[in-house]
């Protein structure tokens, strides 16, 4: 045995050094399926050392489909019949109590057509036996790992190359994950690959190791950082053994190493989701600073604006006919602007029918557009029930490594972006349009514009569709990081929102700015302290509020001078 | 003109509605739900002593009320079913606790102790103390921090709400051993050997809530008369003027805040024996904004309106969460959103005197068709 | 130079302005006491500003016990800003305010009431969901603890100071009426009742006279110069004859600044005021 995996290992790694694994990509030709067949024939042979070099070869190719193979095979699911390799799981019985195999392909797993184009499903005694011995049925075993680890697609590479260093340590693979640490054309293999193979040898599993090799792995592991190794590494200096000195010691700066790493990793992640957090809270408190901060209304029905916004994407998706499997990417891109139209007409409709009534009365515009709000929610479930899926578009998914360990979800960059985006747009419309000019002044002093010949009722309703546009923005957002539900905005949102305009200060577009990515990164910062979490977050914000505004009643950035009274 | 409204109050409350059940015509279960429809008149009175009365939105009376009522209910669960769960310090664990207790690791169920917190509320007389100053406390610190700095309107509004919803995922959590979002259940006995699910015990509960609203509605009336009651109609109308002339302010606010926290405690209090569990959704955001409506509902100021705007709104509730059959059309409990968001923008658009200035609104549009003060805009 | 307690009320020599000046350039804690001890109020080296804009600069300024001071000055002088420095509204940038001969730079404006500045708004402020006679209650003097209001309804003495009050100002036939259905004479006559019933020693009065008929406001000017006797008044006021009506003391602000002092008489013909007035 111990004879035959070194053979094994001789073959593969000869393989592998003739052949660069670089070249282990999309590019490399396959051997195509009649070469595999063939190979898969000669299992069938009588001779032993011809069916070890075609499990090798077989192995070799990478090709994926060959891991249900092989493990068919290793179960001795696998039978010769009309000079084909055929597959048949489970048998079957007809009413005369013979046993029949239900035949299927061993590449492609579908069934094998008879003659008469059904399923074939002769006799079991009809059926050539290919039952491996234990040493091939080992090498099968293996076999599947090396399938991953030298397949072109590079996802399947990294995971095969990961899964080799977990327990249990699949040490045949140390060898070739050497090589692939070298040669692979991905930073994150080679990466990986070189993490998994000192992970291994830190197993102390590795047959003929001394103890020198194992301190330069731990030595090793602490050089490039490895995350994976700190739960490894600290249980190991647990068990040693007090005379085991130079390896304690090794452990010991290793995890000093990593621990620093890991600190590092933490803060750069929490500080991202942090902004990432304070964008999303921009975005949603930007119609409100708005309509709360300019036009003086509360609108309780902000969070429903949203929830609009996310369920037009959502119509958009369904339009656009975007599934998982078929991606139309398309779709999110015009969703954008449907979100925030369609918000903004609900918002222009709420505006005419009842918002209009309650300018200089926001205490009764908060009960009236609650109510708004209460019927909004009611149509949504009564049209969509309860929980629909939102599916991100393909380039939303996955994320950026930044630095080492640190991964960035394109989706949360992209929000990040959007919110920029949101807030120029804001403040270009504000500051530099006609409109811009004309909302400032109505806000100032609403007769006196009046009397200036700015038409104030067009004035109003623009501002606060735009507000309610913003809002539906970010419930389209929302659709890539969160779920949607009819009460998302109730639940989530609404009091957030009014916390970032009310510390930004009332009106300003930088106070809500500052103050969504303070209040953002102060959330999870907060929430990373172990011994605090979510919710305790949640409530020592709250406090921090109130001590805030203890200090600052009027916000971050508070008007100054007698106009402050006015607010 | 109070008098009147108190005695029919007393009248209706005290005399018809047991009359009726005694002559069979309602049921128990219809005097236990007006029971509970009472104790929300009882929240909405102290409502309206702060929002209708000295003018602050108060967007946290359902926390006031749901620690009033937390109060009531770890009473009740410590003498609720079913027996025979003791802790290691011989207290007898509340069988709602047992049932979601945040064991920590390693920690099994016979280290399981009922937490310090829980005790005092073994006794009847401590937990109705306890029900009426908690509350009071809270709001104590909340009115001093939040009127101090001036914090104000719609403000105060956003920041009550705000703390409503930090209390709701307190009280949400397992860790916190309030049991979670399970809420305090299983009562069986009040007041000794009292049984819950007695009909004598429901009416007596339900007689007991009409002379609380009685005395709370008599006692905030003649507040509202003092000087006291000008000095909060005062903050409502200017409050930066009052200061100018020697008045703080916030501490009146605060009287009228603590005040109102306090009767929305005793309003939980009573409210729990009579529904039988008490849980986080008792306190949700949208709980708070039920109660500004009933007091708009009923009239904004005036404390019978407070009172009717409660029971009215309930009472809608009562029937148009239920299927009915139009012939034509269906009505399903679905809609009902539909109608209370209609309530909310109807009556802020449209009545802005609510009930109790209806008939007045009324006569001005028979009078004076052609004025229209009533869809006057300002 | 006339010591403190030989100023009597009424039009008798004053520093000019540029005198008072010359006097605080030192900033001498002692000198500031001594003055302090002097005006019932006193300010020096006032300003308020606001994003860069000063709305009030003033070096100097005092206003000796029982006197009535008028202040005037074109829009935007500064006027009511001064008025909102004085009884705490806002709080002044740099500077210091002296009242009674203490400090009262940065105290509350409850404290600084209580201490006994009155003050009546530029806009009467009135609530007006109360009666007239109610609006007056709330400012009986020594009336303003929680427990003396919740304890003690109005006293019958009390109640007929207020009646009498009333009746000086031809109030008394609307003592029930709802202070919304007042007219806006009948608001500013309640407003500065509500400030003489308070008993201030300091009124800071802002236009009294605003949008009143000229009976109304020959009453109004008689009531301010009655009050003379035993209070200290700054009025501020835009309308000329009512200020001549007055004949006091007169300062005029000018961008936040002291422009300069004297009787009306003596104003109208200096050409640096002339220019303020109409230059802009």
């Amino acid at each position: 045995m111990r004879y035959s995996l070194a053979f094994f290992m001789a073959v593969v790694t000869g393989w592998t050094l003739s052949q660069p694994v670089a070249a282990a990509d999309s590019s490399v030709d396959k051997p195509s399926d009649a070469a595999l067949l063939e190979q898969m024939a000669k299992l069938a042979g009588d001779d032993a050392a011809l069916r070890k070099q075609a499990l090798f070869d077989l192995a070799k190719s990478g090709d994926s489909r060959l891991e249900a193979f092989l493990e068919n095979y290793r179960t001795g699911s696998v039978y010769l019949w009309n000079d084909q390799i055929v597959v048949c799981t489970e048998t079957e019985e007809d009413e005369d109590f013979n046993e029949l195999a239900p035949l299927t392909h061993p590449l492609t797993g579908e069934p094998v057509l008879g003659d008469d184009g059904k399923q074939a499903k002769p006799d079991v005694s009809d059926l050539g036996d290919i039952s491996p011995n234990r040493d091939e049925r080992k090498l099968a075993a293996q076999g599947k790992f090396f399938l991953r680890l030298l397949s072109p697609d590079a996802e399947v590479r990294l995971s095969g190359a990961k899964k080799c260093g977990d327990p249990p340590y699949n040490i045949d693979a140390v060898e070739l994950l050497g090589e692939i640490a070298q040669k692979d054309s991905d930073n994150k293999i080679r990466y990986t690959a070189r993490e998994s193979q000192l992970l291994i040898q830190l197993s102390g599993q590795l047959p003929e190791q001394n103890a020198e090799e194992r301190i330069e792995a731990v030595r090793q592991l602490g050089e490039i950082k490895s995350l994976r190794a700190l739960p490894r590494l600290e249980s190991l200096l647990d068990e040693l053994e007090s005379a085991d000195v130079a390896l304690a010691q090794a452990c010991g700066q290793s995890l000093a190493t990593i621990r620093a790493h890991q600190k590092t990793v933490d803060r750069f992640s929490n500080v991202f989701r942090g902004l990432s957090l304070g964008s999303v809270l921009i975005l949603m408190a930007l119609g409100l600073a708005i309509t709360f901060g300019l036009m003086g209304v509360i609108n309780m029905a902000h969070g429903e604006l949203m929830m609009i916004g996310a369920y037009t994407t959502y119509e958009m998706q369904l339009l656009f006919n975007h599934v998982p499997e078929a991606p139309q990417n398309s779709y999110y891109l015009w969703a954008l602007p449907a979100a925030f139209l369609v918000a903004a007409m609900v918002g222009m409709l709420m505006e005419a029918l009842v918002v209009r009534h309650l300018y200089r009365r926001p205490l009764e515009s908060l009960l009236a557009t609650w109510g708004i709000g209460l019927v909004l929610i009611q149509i949504a479930r009564i049209r969509y029930g309860d929980n629909i899926g939102v599916n991100a578009p393909d380039w939303a998914r996955g994320s950026l490594e930044a630095m080492q360990d640190v991964n960035l979800p394109y989706a949360r960059i992209f929000i990040m972006g959007l919110c920029l985006l949101a807030v120029l747009m804001v403040w270009w419309q504000m500051n530099h349009t006609r409109m811009g000019l004309h909302i400032r002044a109505t806000m100032q002093s609403r007769d006196m514009a009046r009397s200036l010949g700015v038409n104030t009722r067009r004035v109003d309703r623009f501002t606060f569709a735009f507000g309610a546009g913003l809002a539906g923005v970010a419930g389209y957002a929302w659709t890539l990081i969160g779920g949607v539900t009819p009460d998302m905005g109730q639940t989530n949102f609404i009091v957030d929102s009014f916390l970032v305009v009310v510390v930004g200060g009332v009106g300003e577009l930088l106070g809500v700015v500052f103050s969504g990515l303070g209040i953002g990164v102060l959330t999870k910062l907060v929430e990373a302290v172990p011994w605090i979490g979510t919710i305790w977050a949640k409530i020592l914000l709250l406090i921090v509020v109130v001590i805030f505004i203890q200090f600052k009643p009027a916000g971050l950035f508070a008007p100054k001078g007698r106009l402050a009274d006015d607010r | 003109m109070a008098l009147v409204a108190l005695l029919v109050l007393l009248f209706i409350g005290v005399i018809c509605v047991p009359g009726l059940y005694f002559a069979g015509a309602i049921s128990i279960e219809t005097v236990n739900m007006l029971g509970r429809y009472l104790t929300f008149a009882i929240v909405a009175v102290g409502l309206d002593l702060v929002w209708g009365y000295a003018g602050i939105l108060s967007l946290c009376q359902a926390f006031f009320f749901c620690l009033g009522g937390y109060a009531m209910g770890m009473y009740l669960a410590h003498h609720g079913g079913p027996e025979g769960i003791v802790d290691a310090n011989g207290w007898k664990m509340p069988a709602c606790l047992y049932v979601v207790y945040p064991g920590g690791a390693g920690q099994t169920e016979a280290e399981w102790t009922v937490p310090w917190f829980w005790k005092p509320f073994w006794s009847l007389p401590v937990t109705m103390l306890l029900a009426l100053l908690i509350p009071g406390l809270v709001a104590l610190v909340i009115g001093f921090f939040g009127f101090r700095s001036r914090v104000r309107g719609v403000y105060f509004a956003i920041l009550t709400q705000a703390i409503t919803v930090a209390a709701f995922n307190f009280f949400s959590m397992n860790n916190m051993k309030f049991c979670g979002t399970n809420g305090l259940t299983r009562f069986d006995r009040i007041a000794g050997s009292f049984q819950l699910s007695e009909p004598y015990v429901k009416l007596a509960l339900y007689v007991i809530t009409v002379l609380a609203l009685a005395a709370v509605y008599w006692g905030c009336h003649g507040l509202i008369k003092s000087r006291l009651g000008r000095v909060l109609v005062a903050i409502r109308d200017d409050e930066n003027t009052l200061r100018f002339s020697g008045y703080r302010p916030y501490v009146y606010k605060l009287f009228a805040f603590v005040l109102a926290g306090m009767i929305a405690g005793l309003a939980g209090m009573l409210y729990v024996p009579q529904m039988g569990i008490i849980t986080p959704f008792d306190m949700e955001a949208g709980k708070s904004i039920m109660i500004v409506i009933w007091v708009a509902v009923g009239g904004r100021g005036t404390l019978a309106g407070a009172v009717l705007g409660a029971l009215v709104v309930n009472l809608l509730y009562n029937y148009f969460t239920s299927q009915h059959d139009f012939g034509i059309f269906t009505w399903k409990a679905d809609y009902w959103p539909f109608v209370l968001g209609g309530l909310f923008i109807g009556v802020v658009l449209w009545i802005k005197g609510g009930l109790m200035g209806l008939p007045g609104q009324l006569m001005r549009l028979i009078k004076g068709s052609g004025t229209g003060t009533a869809s006057k805009e300002n | 130079m006339p010591a403190p307690n030989s100023i009597k009320p009424g039009n008798q020599v004053q520093f000019t302005q540029a005198e008072r000046t010359r006097e605080y350039l030192g900033d001498d804690p002692d000198q500031s006491r001594l003055w302090a001890e002097r005006y019932l109020l006193f300010v020096k080296n006032l300003t308020a500003v606001f994003d860069g804009f000063k709305a009030v600069d003033i070096e100097a300024l005092g206003v000796e016990h029982n006197e009535l001071r008028v202040i005037i000055g074109p829009n935007g002088a500064g006027k009511t800003t001064f008025c909102d420095l004085v009884s705490g509204k806002t709080p002044p940038t740099t500077g210091q305010v002296f009242f009674d001969r203490d400090e009262i730079t940065g105290v509350q404006e409850v404290d600084i009431a209580r201490r006994g500045i009155g003050r009546k708004f530029q806009t009467p402020t009135v609530f007006d969901s109360l009666t007239t006679f109610e609006n007056l209650e709330l400012s009986l003097p020594g009336r303003q603890g929680l427990w003396s209001n919740l304890r003690r309804a109005t006293t019958p003495e009390e109640a007929g100071q207020i009646e009498a009050l009333l009746e000086r100002v031809r109030l008394i036939d609307e003592r029930d009426t709802e202070a919304s259905q007042l007219s806006h004479g009948q608001r500013q006559w309640l407003a500065i009742s509500a400030l003489i019933l308070t008993n201030p020693k300091l009124l800071l009065v802002d236009e009294p006279a605003a949008g009143l008929t000229d009976a109304e406001t020959a009453l109004t000017a008689e009531l301010l110069l009655e009050l003379r006797a035993d209070h200290t008044l700054i009025v501020i006021e835009h309308d000329m004859d009512f200020v001549r009506q007055l004949n006091s003391f007169v300062t005029v602000l000018n961008e936040g600044k002291i422009l300069a002092e004297g009787t009306l008489a003596e104003l109208q013909d200096n050409p640096e005021v002339i220019k303020a007035y109409l230059g802009r």
